[in-house]
């Protein structure tokens, strides 16, 4: 008897713990790096789904792009990856060619979502070697954040439109001011005394290479051959590239020579202008009595263009089946709801989500910009070419022209010959 | 017999969890850094021997030998001032002053602060259009300084906020020497006339000697392994000015996922502080004898 009701037992603890089992939602992990108010956007998102998902549970962990990346090599290593991890579409490249992502071609159809349906930069920087591995979430791209209000004191109507080089000059000229209240262009102009510059630029970090490289494909051109095996754009186009970044510094003195923090320097007002990307929009709507506007980047040569990137959704390689069904469908539904995504400042790449972002102020610049964009070429050691530590060619090269203002053919050249033995190395 | 035996083996029983965190964490890792320096590898997948290759690309590199020299450079900077100051403020804050507690925990408190934090500070105080640093040398005539986007002044920058923030620390240290130090020494010296500097250069600086030995070595230790502040404070630049040894590391290892090239950094800094501390305590050794 004693043993018959203990079977009994045991079998209703199997039966319970089952049931308890199966009630238990997936649980899935989602690693970003939105570590500034777009990761707050994306976590109500992902609140959003987890509220109406009960059978799924997200734990969505956001940490700067680099450790991330580093994170999830080791953890793939040890075959242990996220369920969905973001990245930007010139990222796939490194871990595609190391069969880490799972290729999405299929997946993606299946779920209705054709090209037409996404913004075509976006769409094309999910794929790698005619392989998609990702869903195209967003684009993000330079424009021209402009103070309001100092616009009206110097008497400029801020463009909305893409504006040439010349009057993006003019505008720069007469937005800079030195203690005396003079412009550059005036007789007697203290360049060592401004105290309002027309233009904020990046000359420390990257983006002085990014503005370079958008300048670079206004001619025509790109930076690598078509097998991205080597650097390959006439040096004529790339000196004139510089040399319009230079002189807005040290010819023109519009810009500050190595300002080390162009934001915080337009937030307050110092600059009335800055070139960044939408993920500064946050900040600028944040800065109390900033009255703010964007306008696309100047076209200073033959053709529109900017430079830009794209944030994209991939599910890392894995054997749980379940686990990855659960994680195309959060990926999917997301898609679809990228309205909201918005909100963060990037602009949606599913066009009906799009459309919201032009209800949302500010949004004029890089709605305008979208269409021209270009993206970096898609290379596997992405991370080492186009890499925005302080041993970087193109970083050197950027501070060397723009900070130290030194000759611009030996500077470009220098950062040529380094970029391709990169490049010869592979991954 | 064997209650000598069970004494003698107690305290090595105490010893095993460090024991066994340092051979999983520190030694076995190591260990394992030398193989992998010899290897091509990007973490994922096998790693592929490739001998002494690393190391041998290692000295070609300009970008290394560049780190180097700037690390070489900022332990110019950083390491005599720090001891110097360390000493001078220890011996100020020793004395029977008024206020010397207040002083102690002054001196003390910036080495409590996180390292980022300590790099965001430092960047707003060394804008150079907005900064307060510039802002009061104006009022000298002095022109803004672009202390972090310039090549020249960058590393002294980062070194002034690394003095800044850890000179405390070796304060501390030279104060616990400086309080070990029996009072009768000087007593006897004074009696016997001498002067406040003849007790100090004759009396107190050998004694405090075993304390500059440790004092010096971690000072040394710790300037060559610079990253947190100039990780922060310029992230290397401006056009390498800054690099120093660890952040090239770092930036192979994990940013590039080179993990034997990294390694091979690893080791050569490695090789690199040993001889340091070798040559440290030669020259010690000798000025303890003479």
């Amino acid at each position: 008897m004693k043993f018959r009701s203990g079977i009994l037992v045991l079998l209703s603890l199997l039966v319970i713990g089952m049931v308890v089992m199966a009630a238990q939602p997936i649980q899935l992990t989602f690693w970003g790096g939105w570590t500034g108010p777009d990761g707050d956007v994306m976590r109500g998102l992902v609140d959003e789904y987890n509220s109406t998902h009960p059978d799924v549970h997200i734990t969505f962990t956001t940490m700067q792009w680099t450790p991330l990346f580093t994170k999830f090599m080791t953890s793939a290593a040890v075959g242990n990856p996220p369920d969905i991890l973001g990245m930007h579409g010139p990222d796939i490249p490194q871990f595609a060619a190391l069969n880490l992502l799972t290729p999405l071609g299929n997946v993606i159809s299946n779920a209705g979502f054709t090209a037409t349906q996404f913004a075509t930069t976006a769409w094309n920087g999910t794929f790698y070697n005619g392989v998609q591995y990702a869903f195209p979430l967003d684009l993000h791209m330079n424009a021209i954040y402009y103070n309001k209000a100092l616009f009206e004191k110097a008497g400029i109507t801020p463009p909305t439109d893409w504006i040439s080089g010349q009057q993006f000059l003019d505008m720069a000229i007469k937005l800079t001011l030195d203690k005396n209240g003079k412009n550059p262009n005036d007789p007697g102009f203290d360049p060592n005394n401004i105290v309002q510059y027309g233009f904020g630029l990046y000359s420390l970090n990257w983006h002085a290479f990014l503005q370079w490289y958008e300048l670079l494909a206004q001619q025509g051109y790109g930076f690598l051959n078509q097998q991205n095996t080597k650097v390959d754009y006439p040096s004529d186009a790339g000196l004139k590239a510089w040399q319009w970044l230079q002189d807005l510094v040290f010819k023109y003195h519009v810009s500050p020579v190595g300002a080390t923090n162009p934001l915080n320097d337009f937030l307050i007002g110092k600059t009335a202008m800055l070139e960044d990307g939408p993920w500064e929009i946050p900040a600028c709507q944040a800065q109390k009595g900033l009255e703010w506007g964007t306008f696309p980047v100047p076209q200073v040569f033959g053709q529109k263009a900017v430079w830009g990137s794209g944030h994209v959704l991939t599910i890392p390689v894995q054997n749980d089946k379940a686990k990855m069904q659960a994680a195309e469908d959060f990926v999917i539904w997301l898609i679809k709801n990228s309205s909201k995504w918005a909100l963060s400042g990037n602009i949606p790449a599913f066009n009906t989500a799009r459309e919201y972002a032009y209800s949302l102020p500010g949004r004029t610049g890089f709605l305008e910009g979208a269409p021209y964009e270009v993206m970096l070429p898609r290379i596997p050691n992405e991370a080492e070419v186009f890499s925005a530590a302080s041993v970087s060619p193109i970083v050197v090269a950027g501070q060397d022209i723009m900070v130290r203002d030194q000759s611009i053919l030996p500077v470009m050249e220098w950062m040529n010959n380094q970029v391709d033995q990169i490049l010869s190395r592979g991954q | 017999m064997k209650k000598n035996l069970r004494l003698s083996i107690i305290p090595y029983l105490f010893l095993i969890p460090y024991l066994f965190a340092f051979i999983a964490f520190r030694f076995g890792p190591s260990i394992a850094g030398f193989f992998v320096s010899l290897t091509r590898w990007n973490i994922v997948g096998t790693p592929k021997f490739i001998g002494f290759s690393n190391y041998f690309e290692l000295f070609g590199d300009p970008s290394f030998i560049t780190s180097l020299i700037n690390t070489l450079y900022f332990m110019a900077l950083t390491v005599p001032a720090l001891i110097v100051l360390g000493l001078l403020i220890a011996l100020l804050v020793d004395q029977n002053l008024k206020g010397r507690t207040v002083t102690r925990t002054f001196v003390f408190m910036p080495y409590v602060i996180m390292s980022t934090v300590v790099g965001v500070i430092w960047m707003w105080i060394f804008d150079t259009h907005f900064g307060i640093l510039n802002y009061y040398l104006s009022f000298f005539g002095i022109k803004p300084i672009a202390w972090l986007s310039s090549v020249n002044w960058a590393m002294p920058a980062v070194a002034i906020t690394t003095i800044w923030w850890t000179v405390g620390f070796n304060m501390i240290l030279f104060l616990a020497g400086l309080q070990d130090i029996p009072e009768e020494l000087k007593e006897a010296a004074r009696i016997d006339g001498a002067s406040n500097w003849q007790i100090f250069w004759n009396v107190t600086f050998p004694l405090l000697r075993p304390t500059t030995v440790v004092v010096l070595m971690l000072t040394l230790i710790n300037s060559f392994e610079v990253f947190d502040q100039v990780y922060v404070m310029t992230g290397g630049g401006p056009s390498m000015a800054t690099l120093t040894v660890i952040q090239y590391m770092y930036f192979q290892a994990f940013q590039y996922f080179r993990l034997g090239y990294g390694s091979a950094v690893a080791y050569v800094v490695f090789a690199f502080l040993i001889v340091l501390v070798l040559v440290e305590r030669q020259l010690l050794k000798k000025v303890g004898e003479s």
